[in-house]
């Protein structure tokens, strides 16, 4: 698992550098994560880019033809053609989120991935996020969804910080005291 | 030599008769030339008595004494042979003796070492099957009170999740999300 998120994050920096160097990285960062949506929700497509038997000129035409259709600039194309080639289209979504840290690293912000038991009201987020980048210095991109499975309360990461809000965590901190007598 | 000795007793006897012949005047010896003869004959006598009885005699009594002495040297030699063997037997005996009373303390000895090595061996293997026992005892009952310990935790969170979550209306939601906010500040 951390071999291939090494691997995502040396084609997200090869990617970002380029888009820096072009001077649109939020673009191109928009562009990857819309083909890749494209790419990773089509079985089709999924398939082209993970099967081994493909012929990887045939995968990078494919990937590139879609990337193209979908609107997304030539680097873009040339990106995901050679993501394709490589076969490693399995790694598109940890490359989407790598990608996604260098620009927001660029921009001195942070995403704040929030599970929460019940969907959490405007205020709450904004509230959230205020504390958030009180407490780490950076601008909070929210991203909020709602787990069934938590009893109440959320689990907010951001990056390999984890803020554990939730009554499952007390609970299972409860449970831990209880465990260990 | 029966013979020679008869010869001589009949000559020795006939000595006395003579000895009264000549002091009754007229017997069988009379002081005159046949006195002469009679000594010649006498002297002639004693030297073939000496020559065939005497000296054999002599040299069969000696002989005899030879080999009495010889019987009896040898019978010494012998009986001093013998307790020379009797002792030396004896020595051996007794060196048999110290030599089996040296192998049979030697024997006992290693059979005494030997025994309280056993019993060493036995005692430290019962002491280490005791530890181990007892080791493992703990070992169980430390497991299986946290298996237990676990186990009711588990069913208590259970129980606990459940009851929550038949309870649990928007408000507390939105308070229990207000309290997680308010210890975000907590994070640094």
């Amino acid at each position: 698992m951390r071999a291939r998120e090494g691997t995502a994050r040396r084609y997200a920096k090869a990617l970002y550098e380029l888009a820096h160097a072009g001077g649109d990285t939020e673009g191109a960062g928009r562009e990857l994560e819309r083909v890749t949506a494209v790419l990773l929700g089509d079985a089709r497509a999924h398939d082209v880019l993970t099967r081994p038997w493909i012929k990887p000129e045939d995968r990078r035409a494919i990937a590139a033809a879609i990337a193209q259709k979908e609107g997304a600039r030539k680097l873009v194309q040339d990106f995901l053609g050679l993501v394709a080639e490589r076969g490693r289209g399995d790694h598109l979504a940890e490359i989407v989120g790598a990608y996604r840290a260098l620009v927001d690293g660029e921009h001195g912000r942070a995403r704040a991935e929030v599970r929460s038991a019940v969907a959490l009201t405007d205020r709450e987020k904004q509230e959230l996020s205020a504390r958030l980048e009180r407490a780490l210095g950076k601008r909070i991109i929210l991203e909020e969804r709602v787990d069934d499975t938590l009893l109440g309360g959320f689990v907010a990461q951001v990056g390999s910080l984890i803020l554990d809000g939730s009554l499952d965590g007390q609970l299972a901190q409860v449970r831990q005291r209880l465990a260990r007598g | 030599m029966i013979r020679v000795l008869a010869i001589a007793a009949l000559l020795l006897g006939m000595m006395p008769a003579a000895v009264l012949a000549s002091e009754g005047g007229g017997g069988l010896i009379n002081i005159d030339k046949s006195l002469f003869i009679q000594m010649i004959n006498f002297a002639v006598l004693l030297f073939i008595l000496v020559k065939l009885l005497y000296k054999p005699l002599l040299a069969k009594m000696d002989e005899r004494t030879q080999a009495i002495r010889k019987s009896l040297d040898e019978a010494q030699a012998a009986r001093a042979e013998a307790q020379r063997e009797r002792e030396e037997h004896a020595g051996r005996l007794q060196a048999a003796h110290a030599e089996a009373q040296a192998i049979r303390a030697t024997a006992l000895k290693e059979a005494g070492e030997e025994q309280r090595k056993l019993v060493e061996a036995a005692r430290a293997e019962a002491t280490r099957l005791v530890d181990a026992a007892r080791s493992e005892l703990a070992e169980d009952v430390r497991r299986a009170r946290q298996e237990l310990r676990q186990e009711v935790s588990d069913l208590a969170i259970t129980v606990a999740e459940r009851l929550i979550r038949k309870s649990l209306r928007d408000e507390d939601h939105r308070r229990i999300v207000q309290d997680a906010i308010a210890r975000v500040d907590k994070v640094n």
